[in-house]
């Protein structure tokens, strides 16, 4: 196995302690970021992936369980130096194209806010030159540089935020869905350049999105969350020719595929959680099935997989 | 069959400080009744100017119907005034936005907002909307609907507001409901609830839909119809199968080819190239000529007209005019073309 880059242990990011209305929108998941990896999370809104991402990065601070980067624990004390310098390894391209870009600065300035506090350019002609490259390797071109977000499109502002995340050459991306909001053809050209700019410059990216062919695309591994819960954990291929938890298969059902003929023969599966009839007894938790496929199960559940992936 | 609207000829520019932005240039197509009919195209090809020009949403001061009309019950809603447009929009012919966040007043208990277009357009006291309101809610699957009509937007999930939206925009029975990327903000297992919950209310109230995305899953799962927009025109339009399984423009091709399907090995994924046409200085020719690997020399010059490849299906390319020379598709689009009879590349069996 490739080496780890980050390992998350038992994360929680609970919202509202102690009150009536407590979230827990992480609820006590661990997993692995290998290395040049794409790890693709899913789930449905309100699952939980948005807010993995943004406690691995520390824009939350965890509740509880520990996030670490190359053996370095993310959470906990940092001096502003330490800050800076994990901050120019771990990036992040957002979610909502509207709300992530300031409206008052121009293109330039979001675009170099990075290389500005990170002093990677000498001067400004370089500054210059550096956003330019970045514009056009997004898609867009040197004219753009001087507008203000308004101007464009949704799918162009992503773009501003991809070009944004990767001014200051990081080594890991968190993309919270990234390609949601762009054209078909143009979300083909992003995930071909992220992809490219992986094997280039070996990035690591975990990948958030509801748009499960493409993250099957895109991902080496995927991991499906449900209600805070991580539920299932596999190599992207395994997962969708074999999924296992019903979570999983109800998702897998619902995604609509560009083929009329399959659209009209689709049986979609509706996931009932109240079909595990579990019990307190139950020690419920992730379990490796076979080598690199973890499912969340019962002690119960786990021999019934065994066996009937044994008999097949 | 019976056309419920057409539009004709229809050419609409923007009046920008950059200049004059031809946003749609020469659109044709007719909506039958209780079709659904799909746009698909990039942002900016003119899907969404297009409906909004027909629900006449766009600004007055900057937007300009060029040439053209969109007839509708006999009348050509391009000339109608603000005053007469009120009582078709929301009424005749309704819309539900993207967004469910913002297509709904923060402010207001949903209640009222599903009442709103009631009292509006019929004439009835404010306890029968408040019932009729109560039954939409009920008829688009909202659980206790009683309680929920005095709740605040954000008391919903996104989902519920879909529905929500979805249930005032069907509120008086409209002829035509546009449906602007109504799934785009949802989650798979929401959006499959919200399109079979469209699918099926249209059944019901026998509305005709037009229906916007770029999301070729959900046009294969919901149209009758496609059109397939790009650089402000239409550039192919047909039955379901038709534009799937046997397309003839090449931005039909590139577009089928861009998106992965679940069976989608490693190699790189197909993508258009370049960027979509500048319409402030549309090309003379063939709009997407200029990205295309099939495009012909006529292409940079003369603008192709529309070649009849079905009674029902006509693509807008010089590759169907007699004198073309035959050209091999991408290769995903051949194993497309297999499964349909009458395309050359047709290996038996049925769809």
């Amino acid at each position: 196995m490739a080496e780890k880059l980050l390992e998350i242990k038992n994360l929680k990011q609970y919202f509202n302690i102690g009150k009536a209305n407590e979230v827990r929108a992480v609820d006590d998941i661990s997993f692995d970021i290998y290395k040049g990896e794409t790890l693709g999370l899913v789930g449905e809104s309100g699952c939980g992936k948005s807010t993995t991402g943004r406690s691995i990065i520390r824009l939350y601070d965890a509740t509880d369980g520990d996030v670490f980067y190359e053996g370095e624990n993310v959470h906990g004390k940092k001096s502003k130096q330490d800050l800076k310098k994990f901050n120019r390894k771990m990036q992040m391209i957002f979610q909502d194209p509207y709300a992530s870009l300031n409206q008052r600065m121009k293109v330039m300035d979001i675009i170099a806010e990075g290389i500005d506090i990170h002093g990677l350019a000498k001067n400004s002609t370089e500054r210059k030159k550096m956003v330019y490259d970045l514009l056009e390797t997004v898609g867009l071109n040197k004219e753009h540089a001087n507008r203000y977000p308004h101007e464009f499109s949704g799918g162009q502002r992503q773009r501003l935020g991809i070009a944004r995340a990767l001014a200051v050459d990081p080594d890991f991306i968190i993309a919270d869905e990234p390609i949601s909001a762009l054209d078909v053809s143009i979300q083909a050209q992003v995930v071909n350049l992220l992809k490219e700019l992986q094997q280039e410059k070996g990035l690591t990216f975990l990948f958030i999105a509801h748009d499960l062919s493409m993250v099957k695309y895109i991902s080496d591994r995927i991991g499906v969350m449900y209600f805070g819960k991580l539920v299932e954990l596999a190599p992207a291929e395994e997962l969708y020719n074999n999924p296992l938890h019903p979570y999983t298969q109800s998702l897998l059902s619902a995604i609509p595929l560009p083929d009329p003929n399959y659209e009209r023969n689709r049986i979609r599966k509706s996931y009932d959680p109240a079909i595990h009839k579990y019990t307190e007894a139950d020690d419920v938790r992730m379990r490796e099935i076979s080598p690199g496929h973890f499912v969340q199960c019962s002690e119960r559940e786990f021999e019934s997989i065994k066996s009937a992936s044994v008999s097949k | 069959m019976e056309k419920i609207l057409q539009v004709k000829n229809l050419e609409l520019s923007f009046n920008t400080q950059g200049g004059e932005v031809k946003a749609i240039r020469g659109v044709n197509f007719d909506l039958n009744k209780g079709e659904t009919l799909a746009i698909v195209g990039e942002s900016g090809s003119g899907k969404s100017v297009t409906t909004k020009s027909i629900m006449r949403l766009l600004p007055e001061s900057s937007a300009e119907f060029k040439n053209g009309e969109i007839l509708f019950g006999g009348r050509d809603l391009t000339k109608l005034s603000d005053k007469e447009m009120q009582k078709i929009r929301g009424k005749e012919i309704s819309m539900i936005f993207q967004d469910p966040m913002t297509s709904l007043n923060p402010t207001m208990p949903i209640g009222r907002q599903l009442t709103e277009p009631l009292l509006k357009h019929q004439k009835i006291s404010k306890n029968e909307a408040k019932k009729v309101a109560i039954d939409l809610l009920r008829m688009v699957g909202m659980p206790k609907p009683e309680l929920r009509m005095k709740q605040y937007p954000h008391q919903f999930s996104g989902g519920q507001r879909q529905r929500i939206v979805i249930a005032i925009s069907l509120a008086c029975n409209p002829k035509i409901l546009i449906a602007d990327e109504p799934t785009t903000a949802l989650d798979v297992t929401i959006q499959a609830q919200i399109l079979e919950l469209m699918k099926d209310l249209q059944k019901k109230i026998d509305t005709s839909i037009i229906f916007i995305t770029h999301d070729l899953g959900v046009v294969a799962n919901v149209a009758d119809r496609v059109a397939v927009m790009y650089g402000g025109k239409i550039v192919e339009i047909g039955t379901v199968d038709e534009i799937f399984y046997n397309p003839q423009h090449p931005y039909t091709w590139g577009l089928l080819s861009s998106m992965p399907s679940l069976d989608t090995e490693d190699a790189k994924l197909y993508a258009i190239p370049g960027t979509p046409p500048d319409l402030l200085d549309p090309p003379k020719g063939d709009a997407f000529a200029l990205r295309s690997e099939y495009a012909l020399k006529i292409d940079m010059e003369q603008n192709p007209p529309f070649f009849k490849v079905s009674d029902t299906h006509s693509a807008a390319t010089w590759l169907l005019h007699p004198d073309a020379p035959q050209v091999e598709p991408p290769l995903t689009v051949i194993e497309r073309m297999k499964k349909f009879p009458g395309s050359r590349y047709y290996e038996g069996g049925a769809v």
